[in-house]
Parts: C-alpha cells; sequence; structure tokens
C-alpha cells in the first residue's frame, strides 16, 4: 500500500465518520422534542406578583418606531426579570379635547385606588402630593444618584414623590433654513422674537409660531422666571411666593403680555391652537415649512416620527427671555399610589427602572437628559443650542413642587383661558386667586 | 464526446429534480393551505370562546342585577341598600332612581340622574338595556345597565348598575399565538377600544378607536371601512387580510352581545400558520438533506471519476515516455551501431593506411636494400606509420577501457609547471611546425602545487591542444588559459582550463555529437586530418571521472573554445620555508607590464611564504631596488619580463647589475625561445631563463640549477645524454620470435647483449644456474606460456641466492595500463617498460637501477 492509497483510505474515513456523525445529531435532533413525565403542562414557577402600571402610552416592542416607549419598555422588562414579577399595562389617551385628559384619568383612578405605579405630569405630581397620594420615594436606593434639579422639582412637603426617567427639556425648534432665508438669528430676546415674526408675517407666513393646547406656557414661564430661577436667590422668592410677599401676578405679568402681544399680533393662531393636540396638529406645517417655528421636548429632535427627520435644517432654542435663550424643564415622574395594591413591588421595580444601568440605557437609546448625575451622552447637532444652556445652569422650571401653587398644570389652564380671549388682568387675577387659596390651606 | 455523454447524464438528472420538485412544491403548497383553512378555524373558534365567555359574564351580571331588583322591590327602603353597598371589581356604582323622578341616589353617595347615560342604540343584555360605554369616575372605561324594580307587578323604581371593562381583563387571553395578536374590546357605538390587553399593544397600532386603529395599522382603503361599517351595523363578524406592518396579517371584528362591543385585532398569518410553516420547512429541510446527499454521491462519484482519469493520464504520460526511452534507446542504439560501422571503416581505412605505408615500405625495404639513403627514408617512414598505429590502438583500448569503467585514478602530487611545460614542449613543437601561434596563460591560481591524476590531465591537455593544432590552419593561433576561479572550500583549487583557436571550427550538428565515441569531423578540409574519433570521448570520460565539466563552443571558419572546469584538491604541504632560508631568499622583484601577470606573480610567491614586490617597468623597479638598498636590504631574486615598455628585459638586466652589482639572481621571464638572445642576455648578467607562464616550482628548480653550476655539478637532465646500456648482459624472456629477434638486434645496436627465454620456467631456471653478477637485469614479458611474467619474477624473487633480491627485474609487456604497472611492481618488478620498446625509455630505466 503506497502512501497515496493510504491517503485516500484516511479521506474515506473522514467521510464515512462524518457521516455518521451528521446522522446521529440528525437523530438526537428529531428525538430531542420528547417531554420527559405525564403532565404536559409547563411549570411557570407560580403566581407572579403583578404590579398595574398606568402611562399615556401603551407597550411596545423593541423593534418600534417609538424609540421612547421601546426605552422605557426595557427599563421595564430588566425589574420584570430581576424581580421575577409582571407588570400590567393599563393606557388612556383622549379622543379629542372634549373628552377627559390623561390628567384628569389619571387623578379618577389613583383617587379610586386602580393602579400601583403612574407615570405623572408635573401637576399631577404637585397635586396628588399634596394630597398625600404618593408615596415618599427617598428611601429608594438609587435616588442617591438623582440631580438637585429633579429633587427640587419634585419634593412636595419634604417628600420626593416622582422620580422621571429623563429630565424634560423644551424648546423652540426652529427651521433654521427658513431663518436665513429672511436672513435672520435666532432670537434671544422677547424683542427679537417679536422682530422676527414680523419680518415672517410680512413675507407671508400667516402663522410663524406653531401651537398646541398644551405649550404655550413656555413663552409665559421662560420670560415671567428667568430672572427667578437665574437670579441667584431662588429660594427666597419662592419662599416669598408661598408666603405671599410677592404676587405671582407681578412676577407672571410680562410672560403674560407679551404671549399677548404675539397673539394680538397674529404671530400665533390661539383660536385654532386651542383645538390643537401636541404636534399632532402644529407638527404637518412645520414640518412642511409652512411655519419656521413650534416648540416641543427634546425628545422630539431624536424621533424620526416626530421632528427626527424633517427635511430642512432644524435648531433646538430656547425661549426668549430677558436672560437671553432659556429652555424650560419639565420634570414629570414616576409615582407610586400610596393605596396601591402592589405597592412595595412598585417601588422595588421603580428602584430597579432608576438605577444607573437601566438610565444609562434609556438615556443612550433616546439621548435624552438623564436625571442621574452619573449619566451623560452625547446628544445630536440640532439640540447642542439647547444642551449648551443648560450646562451652563440657564434654564427655568416648567414645575416646582415647593412652590404651593401648581404651575405647569395651572399655567397650561390659564393660558388656555388667554387664547381662548381672556384678557391679561383676568388671567393674572385667576394666579393670584390660587396664589391665595393656598395661603388659606 | 465526452460533454455529449455528460449532457446525456445531466439531462435527466434536471428532469427527475424537477419532478420532485414540482411534487415538494404541490405537497407543501397542499399542506400549507389546508393548514391554514384549519388555522382560521382555530382562530375563529378562539374567538367565539372569548365572545361566550364575555356573554356568560354579561349575562351573569344581568342574571345578578336582576336578582338585586327584586330583592330591593321587597325592600321598604331600598334606597339605604344602595347607600350601604360597597363597591366591588365588578359591580363599581349602584344607582336607584325612584319612578317618575329624574334624580335618585348612588352608593358613592351622590345624586344620580339617568340623563347622563345614553341607552338610545338599544343594546340589551337579557332584556336589560346597556348604555354607550363611557369613562367613569375612577378613570375606567365603564358601561351602565338599566334594571326595573316592580313591585306588585308596577315599577317602583329603575335599579341602574355601573360595570368596568378591565372587570373583562382576565377574559382576554395573555398570549393569543404566542402574543403576536392583539385583541381589544371596541364599544360598537362609539368605536371607543374600552378594552387593552393587559400586557400592553404598541400605541403605533392604535389603541383609541376604530379610527386609530385603521390609522395605526394602515387600513386605509374604503371598500374595507365601509365593509367593517356595514357589519358592526348589522351586528356581524369580519374577517380580512391586510398587512399590518409589513406581515401579511388577518383582521377580525368579532360581534358580541349581538354587536354592542366587538372583539377587534389582528393576527400574523406566519403566527397562526406556524405548524404549517414548520411541516413545510421540516419538508424542506428533508429535500435538502436529501439534495446534499445526492450532491455528495455525484462529488464522490465524480471526485472517484477524475481520479481515475488522473491516475489513466499519468500511466499514458508514462507509456509516453517509456516508449520515447525505448525509441531513443533504439535510435542511439541505431546510431551506435552505425557508429561503430563508421568507426570499423575509419578503422579498416586508418589502420590499412599505416599497414600499408609499412608493407609497402618494407617491400620497398627489400628491394632496396642496397640503397643505404633509401633504407634511411623508408625505415623513418616505416617508423612514423608504426608510431601512428600505435597511438591508434593506444586510443581503441582507452576508450574500451573507459566505457567498461575500468579506468583508476592514479592520484599524486604534481605541479602546474610541470604539467605546462611537458605540454607545451609537446605542443609548442607542433604548433610551430604549422607556423601556429602558440599562447600559454596561467591567472588567478592560488597554489600550483595540486593532487590529481598528472597523466590523465597530460591525456587532457594534449587531446585539447593537438586537436586544436590538428583543426587550425597553418597560421592559426592557439591559446592556452589557466584560470583559477573562486574557490568553493578552501581544500580545492578550482581552475579553467581554456583551449581556444581561430581554425575551422565545427558544425552545430557535429558539436552535438563531438564528445561520442566513434565521431570524427569531417568535411574537404579536415578530411587531411588522421585520427581515431576517439580523443574527445577519452577526454569528456576522463574530466567527468575527475568530477569536472567540459564544455564545448564553435562557430565554423572562426574557431572552437573549449572549456574544462575542475577542482583538484590542494596537497596539506608546509610552506618550503627551509628553502628560501637555505638560499637566503627572503623578497623577490618581479617586473612585467602585464598587470594580470604581476598579480600571478605575487599571488604565487607570497603564497610560497616569502614577499613579492612588482614593478610595471624601469622606473618603477629602480624606485623600488633603491627604497631596499637604502634600509640595507636587497632583492635577492630579480624577474624581469623579456618585453617591457621602452626598455626590454635584457637592457634593464644590465642596468640593474651596474646598480646592485652581483647580490640578486637575474631571471628573464619570457615566453619565446631564448637561444637567439641568450648570449646577449648572459652577458648583460642575467643568470637565466624562466618559461611564462610563472610558477614557483620552476624558479626553484632554477635557482636549484644555478647553485649546481655554482658548485660545479651536474644537471642530472645532461646526464641523459649520456645514458647508454653498453656491454650490459640481460636476461630476456619473450615468448615471440619475431620479438625476441627484434630485441637481440636493437642490444647488438646498443652493444649489449642478451639471453632470451621462451617462458618464465626457462628464465627462472636460468637465472638459478647463472654465476652472481653474470646478468646485470632480467626483462621479463608477462603473457608467455608456462609460466607468466610475474610468477616468475616471485620465483625469482623467493630463490635463495643473494642477487634474487637485488637483481633489476623490468616488466617489458604489452600489458600497458596503470594497473599493469602495479601489478608488475607488486609481483616484485622494480620498473615497467611498454612495448613496442623504445629503446631510449629502455636505457634510461636500466640506468636508475644500475
Amino acid at each position: 500500500m503506497d502512501l497515496e492509497e493510504a491517503g485516500m483510505k484516511q479521506t474515506w474515513k473522514s467521510w464515512i465518520i462524518g457521516l455518521t456523525a451528521a446522522s446521529l445529531l440528525l437523530a438526537m435532533a428529531a428525538c430531542g422534542q420528547k417531554k420527559s413525565g405525564i403532565n404536559l403542562v409547563e411549570d411557570d414557577g407560580g403566581e407572579k406578583t403583578t404590579v398595574n402600571f398606568f402611562g399615556p402610552l401603551g407597550r411596545s416592542d423593541p423593534d418600534s418606531g417609538n424609540v421612547a416607549v421601546s426605552a422605557q419598555e426595557r427599563t421595564i422588562k430588566m425589574a420584570e426579570e430581576q424581580l421575577n414579577a409582571k407588570m400590567d399595562y393599563r393606557t388612556y389617551m383622549a379622543e379629542d379635547h372634549t373628552e377627559k385628559t390623561y390628567d384628569d384619568v389619571v387623578l379618577d383612578r389613583i383617587h379610586n385606588n386602580m393602579d400601583d405605579l403612574y407615570l405623572l405630569n408635573p401637576d399631577t405630581i404637585q397635586i396628588l402630593g399634596e394630597e398625600g397620594e404618593l408615596v415618599d420615594l427617598s428611601s429608594l436606593e438609587n435616588t442617591a444618584n438623582l440631580r438637585d434639579v429633579v429633587r427640587t422639582a419634585n419634593t412636595v412637603n419634604g417628600k420626593l414623590v416622582a422620580i422621571p426617567q429623563e429630565v424634560v427639556a423644551y424648546g423652540l425648534f426652529i427651521n433654521r433654513d427658513m431663518f436665513e432665508q429672511y436672513q435672520l438669528d435666532p432670537p434671544n430676546t422677547p424683542e427679537e422674537f417679536l422682530e422676527c415674526c414680523r419680518v415672517f408675517k410680512e413675507n407671508g407666513i400667516e402663522t410663524p409660531v406653531g401651537a398646541n393646547r398644551w405649550w404655550l406656557e413656555c413663552f409665559v414661564l421662560a420670560h415671567a422666571y428667568a430672572q427667578l430661577y437665574n437670579g441667584g436667590d431662588t429660594q427666597e422668592q419662592v419662599q416669598d411666593l408661598n408666603s405671599g410677599k410677592i404676587k405671582y401676578s407681578d412676577l407672571l405679568r410680562p410672560g403674560f403680555e407679551f404671549l399677548q402681544e404675539l397673539i394680538d399680533e397674529g404671530y400665533i393662531d390661539a383660536k385654532t391652537a386651542l383645538t390643537y393636540e401636541a404636534i399632532d396638529g402644529e407638527g404637518p406645517d412645520f414640518l412642511a415649512q409652512k411655519t419656521p417655528m413650534v416648540m416641543a421636548y427634546w425628545a422630539a429632535a431624536n424621533s424620526d416620527a416626530l421632528y427626527g427627520k424633517p427635511d430642512f435644517s432644524m435648531e433646538v432654542i430656547g425661549f426668549p427671555s430677558s436672560y437671553g435663550q432659556m429652555p424650560v424643564l419639565s420634570i414629570s415622574g414616576y409615582g407610586v399610589n400610596t393605596d396601591g395594591e402592589n405597592r412595595e413591588m412598585a417601588m422595588k421595580m421603580l428602584d430597579i427602572m432608576l438605577s444607573d444601568e437601566a438610565l444609562k440605557m434609556y438615556t443612550e437609546i433616546n439621548r435624552v437628559i438623564s436625571p442621574s448625575k452619573n449619566v451623560d451622552v452625547e446628544c445630536i447637532d440640532a439640540l447642542k443650542p439647547l444642551k449648551q444652556r443648560i450646562n451652563e445652569g440657564v434654564y427655568v422650571l416648567g414645575s416646582n413642587a415647593s412652590m404651593k401653587v401648581e404651575q405647569w398644570g395651572n399655567l397650561c389652564l390659564v393660558v388656555r383661558k388667554l387664547m381662548d380671549g381672556a384678557s391679561v388682568e383676568e388671567c393674572l387675577a385667576e394666579f393670584d386667586q390660587l396664589q391665595q387659596e393656598s395661603l388659606e390651606k | 464526446m465526452k460533454e455529449r455523454e455528460n449532457r446525456k447524464f445531466i439531462i435527466p438528472i434536471l428532469l427527475v429534480f424537477c419532478l420532485l420538485g414540482f411534487a415538494v412544491f404541490s405537497v407543501a403548497r397542499r399542506i400549507s393551505e389546508e393548514m391554514s383553512r384549519s388555522a382560521i378555524e382555530n382562530l375563529e373558534e378562539s374567538l367565539k370562546l372569548i365572545r361566550n365567555t364575555i356573554e356568560a359574564v354579561y349575562n351573569e351580571e344581568a342574571g345578578f342585577q336582576k336578582m338585586l331588583a327584586a330583592e330591593l322591590a321587597a325592600m321598604e327602603e331600598p334606597e339605604n341598600f344602595i347607600l350601604a353597598y360597597n363597591r366591588n371589581k365588578t359591580m363599581v356604582k349602584l344607582s336607584l332612581v325612584p319612578a317618575g323622578e329624574t334624580q335618585g341616589v348612588s352608593n358613592t353617595g351622590e345624586a344620580f340622574s339617568a340623563e347622563e347615560l345614553d341607552f338610545s342604540k338599544g343594546y340589551t343584555i337579557g332584556d336589560l338595556p346597556i348604555s354607550k360605554s363611557y369613562v367613569n369616575s375612577m378613570g375606567a372605561w365603564a358601561y351602565t345597565m338599566e334594571c326595573p324594580v316592580i313591585r306588585d307587578g308596577e315599577e317602583i323604581a329603575k335599579f341602574y348598575v355601573e360595570y368596568i371593562y378591565e372587570s373583562l381583563e382576565d377574559v382576554l387571553p395573555d398570549k393569543l399565538y404566542n402574543g403576536s395578536a392583539s385583541i381589544f374590546v371596541m364599544d360598537s357605538d362609539s368605536q371607543r377600544l374600552v378594552l387593552k390587553p393587559k400586557n400592553g399593544v404598541e400605541r403605533s397600532a392604535g389603541n383609541v378607536n376604530l379610527e386609530d386603529f385603521y390609522r395605526g395599522n394602515n387600513i386605509l382603503e374604503e371598500d374595507i371601512q365601509n365593509e367593517v361599517a356595514r357589519c358592526i351595523q348589522n351586528g356581524k363578524n369580519i374577517l380580512f387580510y391586510h398587512d399590518i406592518q409589513g406581515k401579511a396579517s388577518l383582521i377580525y371584528m368579532w360581534a358580541v352581545n349581538e354587536g354592542s362591543v366587538y372583539l377587534i385585532g389582528f393576527v400574523p398569518i406566519e403566527a397562526i400558520q406556524r405548524e404549517g410553516s414548520a411541516v413545510n420547512q421540516n419538508i424542506l429541510i428533508v429535500v435538502i438533506i436529501m439534495l446534499a446527499a445526492f450532491f455528495l454521491c455525484c462529488g464522490v462519484y465524480f471526485f472517484n471519476e477524475r481520479q481515475q482519469a488522473r491516475i489513466r493520464k499519468e500511466q499514458e504520460i508514462e507509456r509516453e515516455i517509456y516508449s520515447q526511452q525505448l525509441a531513443e534507446a533504439l535510435q542511439a542504439a541505431q546510431i551506435a551501431n552505425q557508429s561503430k560501422t563508421t568507426f570499423l571503416s575509419n578503422m579498416s581505412h586508418d589502420i590499412r593506411t599505416p599497414m600499408n605505408a609499412i608493407l609497402g615500405f618494407t617491400t620497398l625495404l627489400a628491394k632496396d636494400a642496397d640503397s643505404p639513403d633509401k633504407v634511411h627514408e623508408y625505415t623513418k617512414k616505416i617508423t612514423t606509420s608504426s608510431q601512428h598505429l600505435l597511438s591508434l590502438i593506444n586510443d581503441v583500448l582507452d576508450v574500451s577501457k573507459i566505457e567498461s569503467g575500468k579506468v583508476v585514478l592514479t592520484l599524486g602530487e604534481f605541479t602546474l609547471n610541470d604539467l605546462v611545460s611537458s605540454v607545451d614542449a609537446i605542443i609548442r613543437p607542433a604548433a610551430k611546425a604549422r607556423r601556429q601561434e602558440f599562447h600559454v596563460s596561467v591567472k588567478g591560481v592560488l597554489n600550483e602545487y595540486l593532487v590529481g591524476d598528472e597523466t590523465r590531465l597530460n591525456q587532457i591537455l594534449i587531446n585539447l591542444l593537438s586537436n586544436a593544432v590538428k583543426y587550425t590552419q597553418e597560421g592559426g593561433s592557439i591559446w592556452f588559459r589557466i584560470i583559477g576561479l573562486p574557490q568553493r572550500s578552501s581544500q580545492y583549487e578550482h581552475i579553467r582550463i581554456e583551449v581556444e583557436d581561430n581554425g575551422y571550427g565545427m558544425t552545430p550538428e557535429y558539436l552535438v555529437t563531438i564528445f561520442d565515441a566513434f565521431t570524427r569531423a569531417e568535411n574537404s578540409t579536415t578530411n587531411k586530418v588522421q585520427g581515431t574519433g576517439l580523443g574527445m570521448a577519452i577526454t569528456k570520460n576522463i574530466v567527468e571521472l575527475m568530477g569536472g565539466t567540459i564544455d564545448v563552443t564553435s562557430q565554423e571558419g572562426v574557431g572552437s573554445l573549449f572549456i574544462v572546469e575542475l577542482e583538484l584538491r590542494i596537497p596539506d604541504r608546509e610552506i618550503d620555508e627551509q628553502f628560501w632560508a637555505k638560499y637566503k631568499i627572503s623578497r623577490i622583484l618581479a617586473v612585467d607590464d602585464e598587470e594580470d601577470a604581476r598579480k600571478n606573480i605575487q599571488v604565487l610567491i607570497e603564497n610560497a611564504g616569502i614577499r613579492a614586490d612588482t614593478a610595471s617597468g624601469m622606473e618603477e623597479a629602480m624606485a623600488l631596488l633603491r627604497a631596499e638598498r637604502a634600509q640595507g636590504r636587497d632583492y635577492r631574486v630579480i624577474l624581469l619580463d623579456y618585453k617591457l615598455p621602452g626598455v626590454n628585459g635584457i637592457e634593464l638586466a644590465r642596468i640593474i647589475r651596474e646598480e646592485i652589482g652581483d647580490s640578486a639572481i637575474i631571471l628573464l621571464l619570457t615566453s619565446y625561445d631564448w637561444e637567439g638572445v641568450e648570449e646577449e642576455a648572459l652577458n648583460a648578467g642575467i643568470d637565466g631563463f624562466l618559461a611564462k607562464p610563472f610558477f614557483v616550482s620552476a624558479l626553484k628548480e632554477k635557482i636549484l640549477e644555478l647553485q649546481r653550476k655554482d658548485s660545479g655539478a651536474h644537471d642530472p637532465k645532461d646526464q641523459g645524454e649520456m645514458v647508454s646500456i653498453r656491454g650490459l648482459h640481460f636476461l630476456a624472456a619473450e615468448d615471440n620470435e619475431i620479438n625476441a629477434e627484434i630485441l637481440l638486434e636493437l642490444f647488438e645496436i646498443e652493444e649489449a647483449t642478451c639471453e632470451v627465454m621462451e617462458n618464465g620456467r626457462l628464465v627462472v631456471e636460468r637465472f638459478m644456474r647463472a654465476l652472481p653478477g653474470e646478468f646485470d637485469a632480467v626483462l621479463m614479458d608477462v603473457q608467455m606460456p608456462v609460466m607468466n611474467g610475474y610468477e616468475a619474477t616471485r620465483a625469482i624473487r623467493a630463490l635463495d641466492r643473494e642477487d634474487a633480491k637485488t637483481i633489476p627485474i623490468i616488466a617489458m609487456t604489452a600489458n600497458a595500463f596503470a594497473e599493469d604497472v602495479r601489478d608488475a611492481i607488486n609481483a616484485g618488478m622494480n620498473a615497467h617498460v611498454a612495448k613496442p620498446i623504445d629503446m631510449e625509455l629502455l636505457k634510461k630505466t636500466v640506468n636508475q637501477f644500475l
């Protein structure tokens, strides 16, 4: 037997061994499906504790276009896996403005102990915090990492009643191409803003500012509270407001008057805006470049379904104020129902959802501002002007739970009245009334 | 042909595959359709089950409400029961409105008015009206059922119970079709989605109302929407296909409670046809495995075929090679045969020619015996012819010996000087006779003392050079060069021998066979040349035996160049410092205008262990001489080339003598005959001549010769001329009578005597009888009858006589090879002289031992 013959034999042997192994593997794979035992029901490890979560949006899958929900979903999954618990979703969304709002439904549900965990807007945080419906979350391990601004905004009567997964910053989304077309610079002050609107209007743009019934109060907040939050004596002024030493009408007047002027000049179509839901109403005009400016929150610039893929050069800047471009930070958050059936599990799950690991994942997916001091990610170019101001410490809070008068919700409602034809004086009087009621409590 | 065969093979395979593919496709499709139908039926069953469950819950609620109404009818103050009721998860609000009033009481404590509720659509559960869905005070989607409270056949009040849809959550399956199916409860009046899956649903799928559902799932076709509206209007079910998020899906809207609410949602087709897909996938896997197995078999088959084809091809190639080799061998044999035929023809011619001369002149000799002049002329011609005949025989024998592999090299130490001198001594006169210029040069050789078979080397050179002389026209030139090549090993001298001429040259055809035996270049010019045609074959064989190479280039009419490359061992000898010390020679001056010659001299002298200075002309030479003298030293030997620029060697010698007197030996280097200038040179103070090319051994010999001359001793060479065997008495063994007679005659001429015996035994016997000193030497033939020469020699040497050991015994035989010489010496003989007898050689040999 020569070498070549031996090599051939070796090759044949390899083939036979390979084929035998493949056949065995297939046979094993075919037989591997068989279950052992008599009972064919899979043991799921017993009933899991179920936490009812009420939020404005439904669950989403990780491939969903809505990255915000996807990121939230992942943190919930993380909590479910770590605690071997389950979270059931309940949602509500109003069909139109004539129906109960999400906030109304939240208040009703929490008063009737329908759910354990809620995603709350700033105004409901204030109300429910005052009512004692929300658990103090200070005991959660991961609250140690929170930024001061978050703690300040959501502390009611010394209790940290809600914690967000992101700090929502509102800004003015501008069509940079249209500004350049009319040789305009992004406005810093109310005067510059009015001038920009005038130029746009004169050039045939009917409504320079696209608005909806939710976010117009940002103009009032930015202009009116610029000095309050950036003047260096915030604590004192808040105390003076809470004690009635300073009247809200004095602080809010310039903001309302500025908004009134915008409405009067026709730069904002208040009547139409009053019927618009956020983005659904004014968004299409902005994307179609019929409107050069709209208001929106940070994450809208990241979402392809919202303002993430404009056909023009977009930039997000702060609202006009005497302190320059002013971001408005609105701190929403998760709150746990004091009388919820599964309150303890809801708190544990929330703690995991707010861990640095979970927040890092959330922040990286959504490219937002994290409430944790330990998490920071790079943002897209369009958002850099807004982020720069926030990094400089220049911003106003949309909601401040340390103020006796709830700001975000009340201002929203009062601004709606202004939009509906009420005078500035009437609006201011309503705020003074709210201040008076808070003093009487 | 092969392609056509392949095609024949492939077409049926393709057909089988097509049929197989069609069959598999048909089966898979049928399975898929059946599974699909089954899956839809399964889905319908699931929806029916959910519907029935919800309707059962409704009926339970209605039944319980009726029972409570009956209880209330029996109560005195039913309002108190209402107010005392604590809500539960199902019945969250109880209200009672007395007949004839618009407001009543609720268990929440608030006033209740039925006007807030919308019963206009007329849906009922059992026979109880059910309101349009709404968001209640708990923030949950709810509906209310109205039930009359009848006492004694009279309606005393209406009893309202509010239920929330969230109480039906558990009815909806968690993981319908493994979670890929979505299912909502829709209020058909408001078309709001009042109950959503508790494990959540994608917001993008539209979860607000039917319109949102259409939008979210991109169901925008008007005909579909109209059909759906018509079905909802009539409380009918509808099931239709539509793409949802890029996946083909089945959308269902299933009426519950005669259409008061609907189960709506969708499921991707792939989810409900999972089993079908799995079956199809398994079929596909089996088909793939079968295909793979088939292709594997084909692969193995084709691989095997290819291997076989390769082996066949290799065998064919091998056969072709064998055939070719056989053909070549046959051709070679034919050529050899033809060559031998030609050779025999040549031999016949070449032997007959001198034989003819010998016989012819013998006849003439007999005829003209009286004329001494003619006898002298005839004998001279007979001698020439005989010598040619002898060389012819020698060559033939040499070739046959080489071819039979019997040649053994006899290695010994020799000097290049001796080799070149002996060759020069033979070739130069021959060249001169043909008026040819013969140039000899040695360049780059580091060692002139070498180990090798000098005789065979001589034979190579003589063969090449005598050919060059033979095949070069009169007046032509011949160059003989020995060139030292870079050494491959420090123990071997690598030399190249070049023999070049500008003679007739050779045809390319002849060049191919030049080294084959029995071939001879023939044309009209060379036909005059005599030769055996064996010289080059012998030469090549000897060169190869020595481990060397021989190459030839030639152009007809231009000339030829033979190149032999050899590696010869350098002997392990110590530098002969004693020789130079004895004659107080520590430095030598060499003057030559040729740089190569200077370098050659310098290398050879320095290799001999003494210093050599060289100069290219008179000025340089004188400067060196003076510089040495200035330091109190003198050159003991000065070598001068004859041809120098400006002044020749003789004149320069004269100038040097004037400068240094007799302190040095001055030798003239020349490649020319010095006889013409000898006297002038000696007068100029030159001590002697050295032939170019220069060799240290030649220099040493020359120095010894001069010293002997000075001391009055004779040159052994001169003694040779005096060799004689006059008066000596020899005992000879020779079985051939003619040879014996010739021997006696020759000895007589030399005035010596000889007794000839017919065989070895007789020689031994005669020697035994001889007186001590009666014979001066024994000349012993080898091949003899009775006792051969070797045996006879051994017998003599074995005799118990004093002179038996000492008497010179000289082999005188036609066995002329080296091994014959060796055998003779081994047998106890003193020397070997080959036949035919060369009397001069015999005399010299005899004289060596006497």
